[in-house]
């Protein structure tokens, strides 16, 4: 059985071996020796009847071929209107055959496999809405890289991102005590400005336990000190919890079902640890389906839920702005055209759509805010979404998927993008690079912190 | 004074003005120095690609990627290192003005040289989402002295021996003064006190008569002589003037007017500047106009 040196059907779970990993520049070798990889049909097919329920099985079955789908993908609008991105084709011709086939498919069949998982779907389950059935192919797609995933045809940078769920505890190599080390250091630049401000690591029965993406620790660390600045105008009792504090998986984008398991109870230990009231996360869309959505399953929870009540940064920040928690100087307000990204995996998935409507109700002058079209859970995924921004086997595809993004700004007028996710606001950055249309972007935190009313008490002396 | 010296270098030709003074002061006390640059920002998804700032390419950053920039980095400055100095290189991926802090909080250097801001860099992808430039957020938060050259007039160095002195008598300004004494006693350099009384209709509003601008010089100076001449007579030369006009006009003026190679003031901005006001400040303007290099200090 051929299994190579990088790529192979073993998970990365050494810091050695992500090292290793990485050291093959670009997956060059990794996607060489995965022209080599056998296809284990007999895992894959007791694999398949052991996990694949009749929701999956009813779906490929009773799918009328009728083509609803289609218009519903931004993929297959942007790529010429190709029958081969039609929803339906794209799992019917990929897990549907290896189903079909009882799991005897080869090794090019699986690369083709590989190549439509992870880059002619997003997992936006936008078509799910369109269907007269309600067939969710994201849902089945996700599925379907998780088949991938165990025969060893995954995307590069996704076996390694999965690999650093299982070593740290987070999607990159950062450290618990890089993590409480960083949050420090920028409170303490911050305080300055902040008098009082403070980060409580590990306190119990906070009425917030707030969980973030591992790169903001460790590019972009004044997230976490905005972050800190909000729950402290908010007059929050919160804490971060010293293990158990990254939200995100990418395990979840490379369908390491074992590693989203390790990942996301390595975070319900935190709160059951610290019994903080509620959980919040960062403003990221995969984190919160991966922690708070999904997460309870892959972790057995019979409820369905995290162990405590989780809900998304957008939730805090309306209701804190909703109550008069943090207050708006109305002077500060945004007085120029500006729309809003909304990140399909807490708006469409989860239907938070009125609290992010709240927000620019309070930030944005009356008259200011223009929506895209179509909107809320009818709006399109960033083009970059389910690990596409990642991958760079699929850049060129990435950049073309894009392309509706794009055009959904350019049709609002606005030159300015609030975009509360990570991977929508990579991809917009992303689009600005590639299509150079002169708009900037922002997290909503940012922008809150520059427009607030902050109360004399909190004001730095002069 | 100058044991650690971090220079943070995009090693272009914007830092070459920068490059001569942190070398040449490295040379002349002896200092460690560590030589700086941080090759691309990282996007915020998880892809291994960033973009080069100085080749400007996509490339993948791994052990062998930073080898070379660090290889590209030494024959950069080659005319420069010798066995003589004491130099360390290192590299890094994020964005500028936080791995430079990053840097320098693990370092703890006694002064940091950074180049002036440069025209290209400014226009890539990565800068419209941040507002500030990556000197005025170092200079903000950085916990030492920072050294700016942005012209190439301002980078001649031929040891230091005669310092201006800024002053708005801020509190930061204190602390500014405590440097530059220091600096002045170690280095046995000549001191030049100066204030510029801001007369300018836009700042108070309305036209000072003469009779008022002379009083207010008048105050200034026996301020200046309050607050610093006790100190100031602990060295061997030392002078005190205050001026009138736009204070950042008279400052590098009268830093010129007395053949200044070095100018010392406080940056006390409380925030960063808007994205459109590029370069808001005094010190900011100072830094951009200075014939000599400037020292901001801010804690």
């Amino acid at each position: 059985m051929p299994e190579g040196k990088f790529c192979n059907k073993k998970p990365v779970d050494t810091a050695e071996g992500i090292t290793q990993l990485l050291s093959d520049t670009s997956g060059n070798t990794y996607y060489k020796e995965m022209k080599e990889l056998t296809v284990d049909s007999d895992l894959l097919w007791k694999t398949i009847q052991n996990t694949c329920k009749s929701r999956i099985r009813t779906w490929l079955e009773i799918c009328a071929h009728c083509g609803m789908c289609a218009e519903s993908c931004f993929l297959y609008q942007v790529n010429g209107r190709d029958p081969k991105q039609v929803p339906a084709y794209k799992i019917q011709s990929t897990l549907g055959k290896i189903i079909q086939k009882k799991g005897k498919v080869d090794n090019a069949f699986m690369r083709h496999a590989m190549e439509v998982a992870w880059s002619q779907c997003t997992c936006c389950n936008r078509c799910g809405m369109y269907c007269p059935h309600g067939i969710d192919t994201g849902i089945m797609f996700g599925y379907l890289r998780g088949l991938l995933y165990q025969q060893g045809f995954v995307p590069w940078e996704l076996k390694i991102g999965a690999g650093m769920h299982r070593v740290y505890n987070a999607q990159m190599d950062v450290t618990d005590a890089d993590f409480v080390d960083t949050f420090e250091w920028m409170v303490e630049e911050y305080e300055e400005d902040y008098p009082g401000l403070t980060v409580p690591v590990d306190k119990e029965g906070a009425d917030i336990m707030y969980t973030v993406n591992a790169r903001e620790v460790k590019h972009y660390p004044e997230d976490l000190a905005e972050a800190a600045v909000l729950f402290h105008m908010a007059g929050e009792n919160w804490t971060v919890p010293s293990k158990g504090w990254e939200e995100t998986s990418l395990a979840m984008f490379a369908g390491d079902w074992a590693a989203c398991k390790i990942q996301v109870e390595s975070v319900y230990a935190a709160m059951e640890r610290l019994k903080p009231k509620r959980m919040i996360g960062t403003e990221c869309g995969h984190a919160h389906r991966a922690t708070v959505i999904e997460g309870p399953y892959w972790a057995g929870r019979k409820d369905g839920l995290p162990p405590v009540e989780s809900i998304h940064y957008v939730e805090w920040l309306a209701e804190a702005l909703n109550t008069g928690k943090l207050k708006i100087d109305p002077s500060k307000r945004i007085k120029e055209l500006v729309t809003l990204q909304d990140s399909c995996n807490y708006i469409r998935n989860q239907g938070l759509k009125q609290a992010t409507r709240d927000i620019m109700k309070h930030i944005v002058e009356p008259g200011y805010f223009v929506e895209m079209s179509p909107n809320k859970e009818h709006n399109y995924c960033c083009g970059g979404g389910g690990g596409f921004n990642g991958i760079g086997l699929y850049r060129k595809q990435r950049n073309i998927a894009l392309i509706k993004k794009r055009d959904q700004i350019l049709a609002t007028g606005a030159k300015l993008v609030l975009a509360p996710c990570h991977n929508c606001w990579d991809a917009i950055r992303d689009l600005e690079e590639e299509y150079d249309i002169g708009i900037r972007w922002s997290f909503l935190k940012p922008v809150i912190i520059k427009m607030l009313d902050i109360p004399d008490h909190l004001k730095p002396e002069e | 004074m100058f044991k650690k010296i971090l220079f943070a270098t995009s090693a272009t030709a914007a830092s070459d003005h920068a490059a001569r003074v942190a070398f040449n002061i490295a040379r002349s006390y002896q200092s460690a120095l560590n030589i700086f640059h941080v090759l691309g920002v990282p996007s915020r998804g998880y892809s291994q690609v960033v973009v080069d700032v100085k080749t400007k390419e996509r490339v993948d950053v791994d052990e062998d990627y930073l080898a070379w920039v660090n290889e590209d980095i030494k024959t950069y400055y080659a005319k420069y290192l010798d066995e003589r100095l004491h130099y360390t290189i290192d590299v890094a991926v994020g964005l500028p003005a936080r791995e430079i802090l990053r840097q320098a909080k693990k370092l703890t250097p006694d002064l940091i040289v950074i180049g002036g801001s440069t025209g290209d860099e400014d226009e890539t992808v990565y800068k419209k989402s941040s507002a500030g430039t990556t000197l005025q957020k170092v200079a903000k938060a950085s916990h030492c002295p920072v050294l700016v050259v942005n012209r190439p007039a301002a980078s001649f160095w031929g040891g230091l021996s005669n310092i201006v002195f800024g002053t708005d008598f801020s509190k930061t300004s204190e602390k500014a003064f405590d440097f530059a004494m220091k600096v002045a006693k170690a280095l046995d350099c000549e001191m030049h006190v100066f204030h510029a009384l801001d007369i300018s209709p836009l700042h108070g509003g309305r036209m000072l008569s003469q009779d008022e601008i002379e009083q207010q010089i008048r105050e200034a100076t026996r301020k200046i002589r309050a607050l610093y001449g006790a100190r100031l007579k602990e060295l061997s030369h030392y002078s005190m003037d205050v001026w009138e006009g736009i204070p950042y006009v008279e400052i590098v003026k009268y830093a010129r007017d007395k053949h200044a190679d070095l100018l010392i003031m406080a940056h006390h901005s409380r925030k960063l500047p808007s994205q459109d006001i590029r370069m808001g400040g005094n010190v900011e303007q100072v830094i951009v106009r200075a014939g000599c290099p400037v020292i901001s200090i801010n804690k």
